[in-house]
């Protein structure tokens, strides 16, 4: 009935706060999505400095190391050193530690050449021996000796870009389809449902790799970067669309769209300005929940060889050379290395997506 | 020995400094066969009331911090799940305002009536019975009705089914909270009589709950005005509706229309109700009292006997002008 | 509810042409054919390779092509003979077998198997049935009662480890969850590493127990792994499910009859809860025959995605035009299952609309 607060009447109101200040101060009660952002930001940073954090670069192969387990820097007093290892005679990927030759860790080596964030060239890394015969490979190598975990670095600018590209590419679609479609209704409306419908009415991975077989196999991985986020995206869009008519087939019901209708507003603007806004809140909260789509989308089909080829390292492929036979998995088991990333992003845009639908759902406390 | 007797009841939801109270110090009393209205804005505290009768509300949040509510003599906060589960549908029967969200839509009518008879008359729980009911509640064509279900019924004949399914166990208390706000004004009339045919019929107590003070007069014998989790104003139905004496009381006469009166503006009360939780000191209603005096926000007024059977409470009540 | 039934399965129809549309479309902006690869073998003319082309009308346009192609689905040259050819085999049920032939559409013969598509597929569609299903079996058989528990016993340690669990079923790849089950089996010896049965069992009786035994081993741990990510967000809709209806005005009605709180929850609040999921149960299909993709490829079982992925390499278009079919008439089968069951489970959802 009287619900409305009406602060100049009342001294006990409290001074009503904007929806955005609630959905925060909602957000910020919410441990687990707090943890996922400050992931995802940290993962983040990492990946834009990932030449930098490396300590090699992720084409460098050392021939005399492959398959080389993961080398743990020890303390020696106070400082950390880097063991040395050296193959066993005769046997194929085994090694065995050098007593008494360590080398330092140090930070702020200087090593191999790369583009700081793609643009700047530096030679300067993090970490690193300086010292080519005590190489540390955190992650060990894989079968052509290179660092799998400067690789799993460089493969993180791939698989954590294209999930933003890929959603702003299919969500901008979606929701300017969705409401086209839902605010015009009519024959418009009617062939954009009947496509969206045909999309989703197949296995998203059936279209998806049929869609890849348009194109020849060996392109170069920028190309196939920009496919996999166009085939993505191209079939994301249509759920997306779908919902987004829905909800403004009831928005454009609503009484301030007619009032914006009364007063003489074109229509484009009408969605533009009055319709799309309101859906924010949901596009929001769907984007986060579906970046792991994009994601494992990559890894999907650079694990089946028609993604992201050799050399360049992506976390799909990386896990493609982890199983090429029995022994490769169960003896070299370091090399699931990039699955652990995947979960670990994926787990954090699950919490993270999970707080702001929380957060946005008014109904909950 | 009254039937119903609430004495003194606080209640509270949340702990510690997050505690709200919603209820304070309640006392009502229903006799056995009587009719109480209990009126008040929503957010008042009357629902919570209405289900504390048998423990309703759910607990935690809920917690009952003092008083007690003597059902024939016994307490209720101080029983057993096994026993309130006898009270419940048994002693006490309860109608809820949204008939529609009340009856489980996945269930047919007439099973869902024959649940309390198997639980509370066992013997009795047969189709026969079944349409007995929904013949007394007035529905057409009842055997052809037992196979509906709610969705296929209008808010009138559904709240029809819900009052059947209450008086199933024959309870001796009938709590309808806000019975008829859902519902068409034509239909509201039409069910308000069958309640008051019932009560004549059947001799059973009614709590009659409702923000309406225009249909109390029609069928309670003594009405109670709530305010902000107290009861301000308690007094036979008649001499209330006649001569309100708590500002309160005048202040929800005035914002009522009434036929065959001199078109004048309705008044309405300044002010908005305040939230539970963020109740004004003293006197509750003093912010939006147009009588209040300076020490209304100092003094809590107590609820005093200013005539025989009329209970106010405000130290300025007065025989307000109507 | 005939009329319902009817109207679903003709609104099946456009969007199966629809999708054979696309499929032909896409697969004729593909560069190359299947016969691409032969062009470098010096035993194999040009001459030859025309003829072959012409032979699979790979030569034409693709909407001549998709005409054939709708042709020969009933109407094949010489099925007439075919016809008469298995009314004449002296075998029991001939009649059956004729009508059976007639009816069955045919999807063309594999390019590279030289054998009908449909024939190559039924096998591969059973086994990705069966993933799906046992999948499904697993995931549902274990997330309802664990969603109920949580939502029961709400902000108990049982509720957290639920939530917990859900949370890393819900982000753990399939790609990597199948590559650890593949360890785990190698290490342990426990479970059989790819294909639908051992080699012992061929030929033995499809119905003898010990063959139905070794099947099921095999199936368990890669139904396992498709399982795990579906349970969580099963788990977790459940929950959500039945504390919404925990909350229901016609819950606090049943507690004011005096129902016992078993009965309120498992009688009243749940009948209402599991509704929604069946609304989910066409989503959670779709996502699982992605899933048993990844799995089939992943963990060697010879399913109906490994199949499509090895005749897209091999550009064998009757066999991917199938398949691709075949995988969304699954599809829209589970949807119409949800439809039924959901009109079953709600009695406000009427089937007349």
């Amino acid at each position: 009935m009287n619900e409305a607060i009406d602060p100049t009447n009342n001294p006990n109101a409290r001074i009503p706060r904007t929806p955005w200040r609630l959905f925060w101060d909602r957000l910020r009660r919410r441990r687990l999505a707090l943890t996922g952002g400050i992931i995802l930001v940290f993962l983040y940073a990492v990946t834009l400095l990932a030449g930098f954090v490396s300590p090699y670069h992720f084409e460098r192969e050392d021939r005399e190391r492959f398959f080389h387990p993961p080398i743990r820097p020890m303390f020696d007093g106070f400082r950390l050193v880097v063991p040395r290892f050296k193959p066993v005679e005769g046997q194929l990927a085994k090694y065995e530690r050098v007593q008494g030759e360590t080398r330092s860790l140090r930070f702020f080596v200087q090593g191999d050449k790369y583009k700081l964030a793609g643009l700047i060239p530096c030679q300067t890394h993090l970490l690193g021996t300086g010292d080519e015969q005590i190489p540390v490979y955190l992650l060990g190598t894989d079968q052509l000796g290179r660092d799998v975990f400067s690789r799993l670095l460089y493969g993180s600018q791939i698989s954590l870009s294209i999930g933003l590209i890929g959603i702003l590419l299919t969500f901008s679609m979606g929701m300017l389809v969705g409401g086209i479609s839902g605010y015009f209704g009519g024959w418009a409306d009617t062939i954009i449902m009947r496509l969206c419908e045909l999309i989703m009415s197949v296995p998203g991975l059936y279209l998806i790799l049929t869609l890849r077989s348009v194109f020849p196999a060996g392109m170069s991985s920028t190309h196939v970067y920009l496919l996999i986020i166009v085939i993505l995206s191209f079939i994301g869009w249509a759920s997306m669309a779908r919902v987004i008519r829905g909800m403004t087939l009831s928005l454009r019901e609503r009484q301030f769209v007619l009032a914006a209708r009364v007063l003489g507003q074109t229509r484009l603007k009408i969605i533009a300005r009055h319709i799309l806004p309101n859906t924010f809140s949901y596009v929001i909260v769907a984007a986060t929940l579906s970046v792991p789509y994009y994601i494992l989308g990559e890894v999907i089909l650079s694990y089946l060889a028609v993604g992201i080829q050799e050399p360049q390292a992506s976390w799909g492929l990386m896990l493609k050379d982890a199983y090429v036979n029995r022994q490769n998995l169960t003896l070299y088991p370091w090399l699931l290395a990039p699955g652990a990333a995947i979960f670990i992003t994926v787990l954090a845009f699950n919490f993270l997506g999970d707080g702001l639908r929380d957060a946005a759902d008014t109904k909950s406390t | 020995m009254p039937l119903l007797d609430i004495q003194d009841l606080h209640l509270e939801f949340g702990t510690g400094a997050d505690a709200v109270r919603a209820v304070d110090g309640l006392s009502l009393t229903i006799a056995e066969g009587e009719t109480l209205g209990l009126v008040g804005e929503s957010g008042c505290g009357k629902s919570v009331t209405a289900l504390s009768i048998t423990r309703l509300v759910p607990a935690p949040p809920a917690r009952y911090t003092s008083g007690r509510i003597l059902l024939d003599g016994k307490d209720v906060l101080k029983m057993e799940q096994s026993k309130l589960r006898h009270i419940r549908g048994k002693m006490v029967s309860y109608i809820f305002q949204e008939p529609g969200s009340s009856l489980n839509p996945v269930f047919r009518v007439g099973s869902q009536i024959k649940e309390s008879l198997q639980l509370h008359r066992p013997e009795m729980a047969t189709d026969s019975e079944v349409i007995r009911l929904l013949k007394l509640v007035g529905i057409p064509a009842p055997e052809l009705r037992i196979k509906d279900y709610p969705h296929q019924m209008s808010g009138g004949m559904q709240q029809r089914i819900m009052i059947a399914m209450a008086l199933a166990s024959e309870p001796r208390l009938l709590v309808a909270d806000e019975p008829t706000t859902a519902l068409d004004v034509t239909i509201q009339a039409q069910i308000l009589d069958l309640l008051r045919d019932l009560k004549q019929r059947l001799r059973m107590s009614i709590l009659l709950i409702t923000h309406n003070l225009g249909i109390v007069g029609d069928i309670a014998d003594r009405v109670a005005v709530m305010y902000a989790g107290q009861v301000v104003e308690l007094a036979p139905a008649r001499d209330l509706l006649q001569r309100p004496l708590h500002p309160y009381t005048q202040a929800l006469m005035n914002s009522v229309p009434k036929l065959g009166r001199e078109a004048g503006r309705l008044q309405s009360i300044p002010g908005t109700v305040p939230a539970v939780g963020a109740f004004p000191s003293g006197c509750r209603f003093h912010p939006r009292c147009p009588k209040a005096q300076p020490d209304c926000s100092k003094k809590v007024p107590e609820l005093i006997e200013v005539e025989p059977s009329r209970f106010v409470r405000c130290p300025y009540w007065s025989h307000g002008k109507l | 509810m005939g009329q319902f039934l009817i109207k679903r399965v003709l609104h099946m129809i456009p969007i199966l042409l629809g999708v054979s549309l696309l499929t032909f479309l896409l697969l004729d902006l593909t560069p190359g054919d299947y016969f691409t690869a032969l062009e470098n073998n010096p035993q194999i003319t040009k001459e030859r390779l025309d003829q072959l082309r012409a032979k699979w009308h790979l030569d034409e346009s693709w909407y001549v092509q998709y005409g054939y192609w709708i042709k020969n689905l009933w109407f094949a040259n010489g099925k007439l003979g075919d016809l008469k050819s298995q009314w004449n085999k002296e075998a029991d049920g001939r009649v059956w077998r004729v009508i059976k032939h007639a009816v069955m559409p045919d999807f063309g013969d594999s390019l590279q198997y030289k054998q009908p598509s449909s024939q190559l597929i039924t096998l591969r569609l059973w086994n990705t049935f069966m993933l799906s299903l046992m999948a499904m079996i697993l995931a549902w058989g274990i997330a309802l009662p664990l969603g109920i528990w949580a939502a029961v016993k709400k902000d108990s340690w049982v509720d957290r480890s639920c939530s917990g669990i859900a949370f890393l079923g819900l982000s753990i790849p399939e790609i990597l969850l199948g590559l650890l089950a593949l360890m785990f089996a190698y290490s342990t010896g426990w479970f059989p590493i790819g294909g639908v049965e051992s080699d012992m069992y061929y030929g033995v009786d499809e119905w003898s127990i010990p063959r139905l035994m070794d099947r099921f081993h095999h199936l368990l741990l890669p139904a396992a792994v498709l399982a795990a990510s579906s349970l969580a967000g099963l788990m977790r809709q459940m929950r959500s499910n039945l504390l919404d209806t925990l909350r229901a005005e016609y819950v606090t009605t049943a507690r004011a009859k005096g129902l016992g709180e078993g009965w309120v929850i498992y009688k009243h609040a749940l009948r209402n809860a599991i509704n929604p999921l069946l609304t989910i149960f066409g989503y959670s299909l779709a996502h699982l025959l992605s899933g048993a993709f990844i799995v089939e490829n992943v963990m060697s079982w010879p399913g109906l995605g490994r199949l499509t992925l090895e005749a897209l390499q091999q550009q064998d278009y009757p066999l991917v035009v199938a398949a691709v079919l075949m995988a969304t008439a699954l599809l829209m089968a589970g949807n119409f299952v949800a439809d039924l069951l959901l009109a079953w489970s709600d009695p406000r959802i009427r089937l007349e609309k």
